[in-house]
């Protein structure tokens, strides 16, 4: 029900309150507000990164969403979702729902290692996975000890298999945080109501999505959008794994920005697919909160 | 004794204040040993003169080049890179100077066969390459040459080959024994482009693909011999001649393979010399490919990354004093003692056997106009798609005809 009607007290404005938030406002505009209005107007210019800037208007906005090569990197983006977002939030969601019902002795030991991947920095993970995927790594040494020679494959360099390989390595990355803020969220779930769900007759699967899962709506919107964000901007994790390859199999808008910014001079137009990428995570985000949000 | 103490400290300040002169030096970290020594030398030999030489690997080095001589307090002397990327911005922009002035004091444009510097000229407005005036120079040569394992090639009955024929042979003998014909390192997707680069060369003329590089919209790339080269490539690679695995595996594990003994051939550039050498001994060889027939020999490759002088420079005089002390005679054989391959003909006996058929490969390829550069050099984006479409060749992704029309569509960008 809209409140508007109830009386308020009308208080004095304290403009002095303003003061307490002036440093990190300042932060704010000279590190957030400013280079994201100059990569605005970037976007609109062809540039260099040293000459005059140029005014093209939209023409680089057209280019870039008319160059294939980029939209279908956006599609490997979205494929990267279910690896990075999807899988781990299922398979965090799993986890938190067997630590509810099944006491386990050393729980923070596990926790922690699970945990684990989440706060190495993604160019350690990058090359590890690159040994553990490399043709004669760990994992096809494994696969030829089990007599599968025909699965094992150079996996980062085939133009089937080098997608999902990188995807994977996202959940393997992400699955710890998304464990770690559901535990938490189940901690704060009232015990009364497991009791009533028990009371009811409910199992263990019925409890689950009858409790468990409706009280943790607040963490999944979290992790979606952290874990969906990260999807859209990864970088490191490709770059050091596959490089975009092989051919352009794993290549993502992130990587044509740093390339047309930093390899070929193309600043304005890095700038432009910057803003998509921006806009596109946004409109994500937004959708997420919006389909997802608590209804009264 | 603290005011003799200052009175000193000040005496000795004042005293290398006077005549002294820093000359700062920004490099791609390759060059870091060529340059200690050089520095060295030219600081004894220039009382006074001190140089402050800082270095970035590539990478770092390939995203920050342009802005740091764009800076108002920009390096004297540094390198940039061939094509229209780097060093044609910097043209561009008149943040380097031409070195005509220099090149004629110190007789640089002498030492070397007409047009062999070619890559260094640019219209003074930048905006054509190939000719014009000099904006930069280079002392060190980089080859893209074949290396073989020596017991393999003689356990297979096998000989250095005469022809690309021989050659093609040779790999057909290898696979047929359980070798692997070449190790590639194509995960990293660059070490292709040596690779086609080299087998390119077999069959284009190329002083067609030297023209093109400089002025891609203007040349055909697309011909009937380039079409044959690159069947050729996409034949090779159906023949399992690059193994099943060659986009999995990274330049620098696919040269600790070959060092390990894995691979009869290795396609790559001169720079990696030293390294082969220390970790195979007599065991490695060198050759410069012969084409199809055999009539001439067939490579990549170009100078190493060029020296520039900054327009900011307070004393350019002094930065090409420097340049010239690297472009010396006295310097061709610290160049290689220092493992690099001097592009002038050396006055010292190659240290190893494979120093003595890497300089004899160089030898042959400038001997027959035959260095074909990079192709990435085309134009800006040609990198991504020349690395993109040879490792769809490379895994069967593509068809020679793909590859060609790719190419063709990049070079009118």
């Amino acid at each position: 029900m809209s409140n508007k009607n109830i009386y308020r007290p009308q208080s004095k404005f304290q403009y002095s309150s303003y003061l307490y938030i002036i440093p990190a406002f300042v932060f704010y505009i000279l590190f957030v507000l400013f280079p994201l209005g100059d990569t605005l107007y970037t976007s609109f210019t062809e540039w260099n990164g040293i000459s005059e800037k140029k005014w093209v208007g939209l023409q680089q906005y057209i280019d870039n969403l008319n160059n294939k090569k980029i939209t279908s990197s956006i599609v490997h983006s979205f494929i990267l979702i279910i690896f990075y977002s999807f899988l781990p939030i299922v398979i965090g969601l799993i986890i938190a729902g067997i630590m509810i019902r099944v006491k386990i002795y050393g729980l923070t030991f596990y926790r922690a290692i699970l945990f684990l991947p989440q706060i190495l920095s993604m160019i350690v993970v990058g090359v590890s996975w690159r040994w553990i995927y490399a043709p004669k790594g760990p994992l096809n040494v494994g696969l030829d000890y089990f007599g599968l020679e025909n699965v094992s494959r150079a996996w980062l360099g085939s133009f089937d298999y080098a997608l999902p390989a990188v995807g994977f390595i996202g959940t393997w990355v992400m699955f710890g945080f998304a464990m770690i803020l559901f535990i938490a969220g189940v901690q704060k779930i009232p015990t009364e109501l497991y009791d009533a769900a028990k009371v009811d007759g409910a199992g263990a699967i019925s409890e689950f999505f009858n409790v468990t899962l409706p009280n943790l709506r607040g963490e999944i919107i979290v992790a979606l959008i952290f874990t969906v964000t990260l999807a859209l901007r990864n970088f490191d994790l490709i770059w050091i794994t596959t490089g975009g390859g092989p051919g352009t199999s794993t290549m993502i808008p992130s990587m044509f920005i740093y390339k047309k910014a930093f390899q070929q001079g193309q600043v304005g137009s890095a700038s432009s697919l910057g803003i998509i990428l921006t806009l596109l995570i946004f409109t994500l985000v937004s959708l997420i909160l919006i389909s997802l949000r608590e209804r009264k | 004794m603290k005011k003799i103490v200052v009175l000193l400290s000040s005496l000795i300040f004042f005293s290398t204040g006077i005549n002294a002169e820093t000359l700062r030096i920004l490099a791609e970290a390759g060059d870091e040993s060529t340059l200690t020594r050089a520095a060295a030398q030219f600081e004894a030999a220039n009382p006074g003169v001190t140089i402050d030489a800082s270095y970035l690997g590539w990478d770092d080095f390939m995203a920050t080049i342009k802005l740091k001589l764009a800076d108002n307090n920009p390096p004297d002397l540094a390198h940039g890179n061939q094509g229209f990327t780097v060093d044609g911005t910097l043209v561009q922009n008149g943040l380097i100077i031409s070195l005509e002035k220099y090149a004629d004091q110190y007789g640089w444009e002498d030492l070397f066969a007409d047009g062999a510097l070619a890559e260094f000229m640019w219209s003074d407005d930048g905006s054509t390459w190939g000719s014009g005036s000099l904006f930069g120079v280079s002392p060190v040569a980089e080859d893209v040459i074949v290396f073989y394992n020596k017991s393999k090639l003689d356990a297979l009955g096998l000989s250095v080959p005469n022809s690309f024929e021989d050659f093609e042979n040779a790999l057909a003998v290898s696979k047929e024994a359980g070798e692997l014909p070449i190790i590639l390192g194509g995960a990293d997707g660059w070490p292709i482009i040596h690779v086609w680069g080299i087998i390119d060369g077999a069959f284009v003329d190329p002083n067609h693909t030297r023209g093109w590089i400089f002025n891609p919209k203007n040349f055909e790339f697309n011909t009937p011999s380039r079409m044959d080269a690159a069947k050729k490539l996409a034949d090779m690679a159906a023949a399992g001649y690059f193994g099943s695995d060659s986009l999995g595996i990274g330049y620098d594990d696919a040269n600790a393979m070959f060092i390990n003994g894995e691979g009869v051939f290795n396609l790559t550039g001169t720079w990696m010399t030293a390294q082969l050498d220390e970790g195979m001994g007599d065991n490695v060889g060198a050759f410069a490919m012969p084409t199809s027939g055999g009539s001439s020999v067939a490579g990549g490759g170009s100078f190493a990354l060029g020296w520039h002088i900054s327009s900011k420079a307070s004393n350019p005089d002094l930065a090409a004093k420097f340049l010239a002390h690297l472009m010396s005679n006295d310097f061709v054989d610290d160049l290689m003692e220092v493992g690099r391959v001097p592009a002038q003909a050396p006055t010292i006996a190659p240290t190893s056997n494979l120093q003595a058929e890497v300089i004899a490969s160089s030898n042959a390829l400038v001997g027959a106009n035959a260095k074909t550069f990079y192709t990435d050099w085309a134009t800006p984006g040609m990198y991504d798609v020349v690395t993109q479409e040879l490792q769809k060749l490379i895994g069967g992704a593509a068809s020679a005809e793909d590859f060609i029309s790719a190419m063709a569509a990049e070079s009118l960008n």
